[in-house]
């Protein structure tokens, strides 16, 4: 390799791969460390102009998507490129190169134990260890008048197993860049009911238009025991030219795919509708919700009520909505107002419920009563995400498992065996070599030489 | 609960264990360390048994998850894989000298899950995003990995100790040896086995963590591909694990290609290890979406 160019010598060095692992994996802790894009925000009001431009100037709030960070990952992907392509060669001769079965030399240094001698013939030891080591086209064999000599191999393909590896991160790469090119990132709300054909692309990058639509027909939410949320579902139909074309639930874990669009359920709000709504709650739970009007009557079984809204005024005393409720009971008769804003009116007077009993909602105990601008709808929303680099990268991924298990799983291993007459008897030795298991081997080695002893026909 | 209570108890036996195994190490009698080597089997039998009750307790509750859910959980499994794989390296390499370094570990994750006053021991039901079977795979893989780097940091640790035996001896060390009778610091070190022995199992264990980690790293980018639509967002806890990754990388390069052994390899299990702390627990401290709550 002396004599080759410089700047190959370069980027086939392994040193030069681990300084650039090093420094990604540096590169990367910075990038944990300080807050990045969006969350950069109010770390940057803390720091004095002068320094927060020096980073900035840096990329250091947007480490991952930088110059500099993709220059480090393209120069580990030269350095890859180049050391593979050096190496590869030397791969494929060790794959290439059968050895012949009469090495001599390996039974020079040989331990005893690795040798028996039967009382067997030569040529009928022989076969019989051929058919032991395998399938006849993959075991040679050398016959000589005193002596025979048999060898095997298996694994030879794991001289790839790194290059697999590294190929895989490769792939991965290509699919990164894939999707970073050809792919997008957007958001869209939708209320129920309605319908949308824009979705607004991630960082402010403008809006897209589909060339269908997409209406949210109901999105739903529900809640275990303890309130904490259990399924967030959204019931979508896709729309081309205003004729259904596909429907499809949409929940966390399971997005809907539509022409190479995947929608995932992101987020979800409330849209006020307008009407104003009076809500009876117990314990802070909501039990009943009520259209209001003047005159509409409903009921409270566990107490035999019946409650009627008497008067709906928009701005009671300067107090803003209130509705006046009259409540008959087998407790008797009350009277009182429920106002929108009691929050702020409780602020702005403290002990006013007190004083003004009128103005209590939770008069007739144990219930409370508030008013609202309920009537709300719920919106759904959708990130939209187009990534056809995906299965590029799940390639890679895949390509990368096989590599890891040849590398580390599967060895080379070669086994000579010679035969040898001694006089009437057969003298066998067993060695072998192997690029990575020598443990493994070794019990190969003792398994044949085992069913040599006890003329197994099978070595396992 | 009954799980959380044979929990508490299974913390106590692996300390008991811990101190066998230590006091064979300083006594240099192997009694010791079978009885070590006993209550560490009983441990893992109890801890067994507890997360199948805890299994089966949350179906009864109506929200049947694998109890991998919260901080809790993670830890209680997270000693449970490296107790499991350190009983089978003890079982493959007949040593206990392992034992002194790495249940200490698997001890301090329990008592850590149940005396924080932070962490909640309750069976909580599962949010949206964690209804996932990729999640469930991710996380067993994932401590699987870091189940079996902690045994490459103990290991690790037996080595950096064993060279200053070495160091020891270069020097006027001779004068330490000789009685084994009475304990001391020597002996102890002298229990742990050959550097050679401690380098192959730093290097076995890291490759059986790295393979289980590169796993954990792909399902947990499948489950974020379904769940955020993205396989990689550069969350800290997806680039700390990438960090963690590279720096073992790192480590098999060097030794396979740059011939590295020995207390080197010794230190960069301990540097991984430490990689490996900051993406399980540091990064709860950076904001992101993985923080256990
Ligand atoms: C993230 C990036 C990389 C990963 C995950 C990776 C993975 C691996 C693995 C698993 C092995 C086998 C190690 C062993 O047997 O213990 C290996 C070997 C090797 N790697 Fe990498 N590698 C990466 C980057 C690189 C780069 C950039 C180079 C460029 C020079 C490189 C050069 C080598 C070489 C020369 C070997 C030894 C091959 C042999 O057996 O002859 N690697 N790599």
């Amino acid at each position: 390799m002396s004599k080759k160019n410089p700047v190959r010598t370069f980027f086939a060095s392994v040193k030069l791969a681990i300084v650039l692992l090093v420094l990604i994996s540096m590169a990367s802790i910075l990038g944990t460390l300080i807050p990045q894009q969006e969350a950069a925000g109010p770390f940057i009001n803390r720091l004095s102009p002068s320094v927060a431009d020096i980073l900035r100037g840096l990329q250091l709030f947007n480490i991952f998507h930088s110059p500099w960070f993709i220059i480090l990952l393209a120069l580990l992907a030269l350095n890859l490129v180049v050391c593979s392509l050096n190496r590869v060669p030397l791969a494929w001769t060790r794959f290439r190169q059968k050895s012949e079965p009469d090495r001599d030399d390996l039974f020079e240094t040989i331990p005893p134990d690795q040798v028996v001698v039967k009382e067997t013939s030569l040529s009928e030891e022989t076969d019989r260890l051929e058919k032991l080591l395998g399938k006849k086209d993959r075991v040679g064999r050398k016959d000589m008048d005193d002596r025979s000599y048999l060898y095997v191999e298996k694994g030879a393909y794991s001289y790839f197993g790194v290059y697999c590896v590294h190929l895989s991160i490769l792939v991965m790469m290509a699919g990164v860049i894939i999707g970073s090119f050809l792919g997008f990132e957007g958001y869209m709300d939708i209320t129920e009911g309605e319908s949308s054909a824009v979705v607004a692309l991630q960082g402010g990058r403008g809006a897209k238009n589909l060339d269908f639509a997409i209406r949210c027909d109901r999105f739903f939410i529900d809640f275990y025991e303890n309130g904490a949320p259990k399924t967030y579902r959204s019931d979508l139909t896709f729309l081309k030219a205003g004729s259904t074309v596909q429907s499809s639930s949409v929940l966390v874990n399971h997005p809907a795919s539509f022409a190479g669009m995947r929608f995932y359920q992101a987020s979800y709000g409330m849209i006020p509708t307008g009407d104003p709504v009076m809500t009876v709650a117990l314990d802070d739970k909501k039990i009943k919700d009520v259209q209001v009007a003047v005159g509409m009557e409903f009921e409270i079984p566990e107490k035999k009520a019946k409650v009627e809204m008497t008067r709906v005024e928009e701005n009671l005393m300067g107090m803003g909505p209130a509705v006046k409720l009259s409540i008959q009971s087998p407790a008797g008769h009350i009277q009182f107002w429920v106002f929108q804003a009691i929050e702020q009116i409780m602020q702005a007077n403290p002990g006013i419920l007190e004083q003004v009993t009128l103005f209590n909602p939770g008069l007739f105990e144990p219930y409370v009563f508030s008013l609202g601008q309920a009537g709300s709808r719920y919106y759904t929303g959708l990130q939209v995400t187009r990534d056809p680099g995906v299965p590029v990268v799940a390639a890679g991924a895949a390509l990368m498992m096989i590599g890891l298990m040849i590398v580390f799983f599967c060895s080379h291993r070669q086994i000579w065996i010679r035969l040898d007459t001694r006089g009437e008897k057969t003298r066998i030795s067993i060695t072998g070599k192997s690029n990575r298991d020598a443990v493994g081997l070794n019990r190969e080695i003792r398994k044949l030489l085992d069913a040599v002893i006890l003329n197994r026909e099978s070595a396992t | 609960m009954i799980n959380t209570v044979i929990l508490s108890w299974t913390t106590f036996i692996y300390f008991a264990a811990f101190a066998f195994y230590l006091v064979r190490m300083v006594s240099v009698r192997e009694r010791w360390g079978r009885l070590g080597a006993a209550t560490a089997r009983i441990g893992l039998f109890a801890h067994t048994a507890a997360l199948i009750l805890r299994w089966v307790a949350s179906y009864q509750m109506g929200m049947g998850h694998a109890p991998l859910s919260n901080l809790y959980e993670s830890l209680i499994f997270f000693a449970w894989s490296i107790m499991a794989l350190y009983l089978i390296v003890e079982w493959r390499t007949k040593s206990r000298s392992l034992g002194t370094f790495v249940v200490p570990v698997a001890f301090l994750c329990m008592a850590f899950a149940s005396l924080s006053p932070n962490i909640s021991s309750r069976i909580q039901p599962l949010i949206p995003a964690l209804q996932s079977n990729w999640l469930t795979s991710h996380v067993i893989t994932c401590f699987m990995g870091y189940a079996a780097f902690t045994v490459a940091f103990a290991t690790g640790l037996m080595a950096l100790l064993k060279g200053m035996e070495r160091r020891a001896r270069t020097g006027d060390g001779s004068a330490i040896y000789g009685k084994n009778a009475n304990p001391s610091p020597m002996n102890f070190i002298r229990l742990i086995p050959a550097p050679g022995i401690l380098d192959e199992l730093i290097y076995q264990s890291t490759v059986l963590g790295f393979v289980f980690l590169t796993i954990g790293i792909m399902t947990g980018s499948i489950w974020a591909h379904y769940a955020w639509g993205a396989y990689w967002s550069w969350d800290p806890k997806e680039t700390w694990s990438l960090i963690t990754w590279l720096v073992y990388a790192v480590m098999l390069h060097a030794r396979h290609v740059r011939g590295w052994r020995g207390q080197r390899m010794a230190v960069m299990a301990i540097i991984g290890f430490i990689c490996v702390l900051i993406t399980y627990l540091g990064v709860n401290y950076l904001p992101g979406l993985h923080s256990y709550q």
